[in-house]
């Protein structure tokens, strides 16, 4: 499923394209993502609302320190894959890889800061049955990690063509598409870490 | 888009982490009540904002799309805000 190329119908400064950037296959996956994310949220919220006490001491355990790192991360990230898009519009395509090069590692090195938070609480004895701020804790964190997983990948497929000199000022779609999907992870992120880790 | 307004998004976007960060850390979050609360909400709705119109570049695209991506960042703080306004009462 492709739509046309965004660069031409914004050769005209003031037009506004029909379509997203990218393939408008990933809109409708990153749309269903979204969805799923939403009842996640409002379930942890709602759920909050009955175990304030619970949901409130528990929170101070988290390492809110962690979750900050982790989002200035995800943001460098996004940053990082939006210069990608940038240069390679400006036929820079080596430019362009390089930037996806460093949205991967952003991505990385949020997994190691997830790996290192993970282990703190593991070796505690935490898991999912701990309590329930708990279980909302570890499924809602390891399910936008799956997602995290599956960001770098796609970034690491387009990263591989870009090195190869696959993509061009007229030729792009593949990044714009795995760019999308990444920023919709930074997304779903910037709600989580506020949520999760610091209101009560 | 210019690569310099990429770069001042960017460190927007850092700064206004820094500042969830330090309600948290410095115990606003637990002496602010709804203040905090929606000092919270209002800093991951122009978080939100900026990623969406400006790193997504949907600034650019026709409204439908936008409002689909804007309206569900909108509606899930507003759902939260309830919540937690709830929670408060």
């Amino acid at each position: 499923m492709t739509t046309p190329s965004a660069s031409a119908a914004h050769a005209d400064g003031h037009k506004l394209h029909p379509y997203p950037p990218g393939d408008l296959a990933i809109w409708v996956f990153i749309l269903a993502e979204l969805s799923a994310f939403f009842v996640l949220f409002a379930a942890y919220a709602f759920t909050r609302l009955k175990h304030l006490e619970l949901f409130n001491a528990m929170q101070r355990t988290l390492d809110v320190d962690a979750g900050m790192i982790n989002t200035l991360l995800l943001i460098t990230g996004s940053w990082c894959v939006a210069r990608a898009v940038a240069a390679v519009k400006r036929n820079r395509v080596r430019t362009s890889a390089h930037w996806l090069l460093a949205a991967i590692l952003s991505g990385m090195g949020f997994l190691v800061v997830k790996y290192f938070e993970y282990g703190a609480k593991f070796a505690l004895g935490i898991n999912l049955d701990t309590n329930l701020f708990y279980t909302f804790y570890i499924a809602l964190t390891m399910f936008h990690a799956m997602h995290v997983v599956l960001g770098m990948s796609i970034l690491a497929i387009i990263w591989k063509k870009a090195m190869a000199g696959g993509y061009s000022a007229h030729d792009h779609r593949g990044i714009e598409t795995g760019a999308s999907y990444w920023h919709m992870v930074d997304l779903v992120w910037i709600i989580l870490f506020p949520l999760v880790y610091v209101m009560r | 888009m210019s690569t310099h307004f990429l770069n001042i998004v960017w460190v927007a976007l850092m700064v206004a982490t820094v500042l969830t960060w330090f309600i948290g850390k410095t115990g606003y979050v637990d002496t602010g009540g709804a203040a905090a609360v929606v000092a919270m909400l209002l800093i991951s709705a122009v978080k939100g904002w900026l990623i969406v119109q400006d790193f997504m570049a949907l600034r650019r695209v026709k409204f439908l799309w936008r409002a689909l991506v804007l309206g569900w960042l909108l509606l899930t703080l507003a759902l939260i805000l309830l919540a937690y306004w709830l929670g408060l009462k």
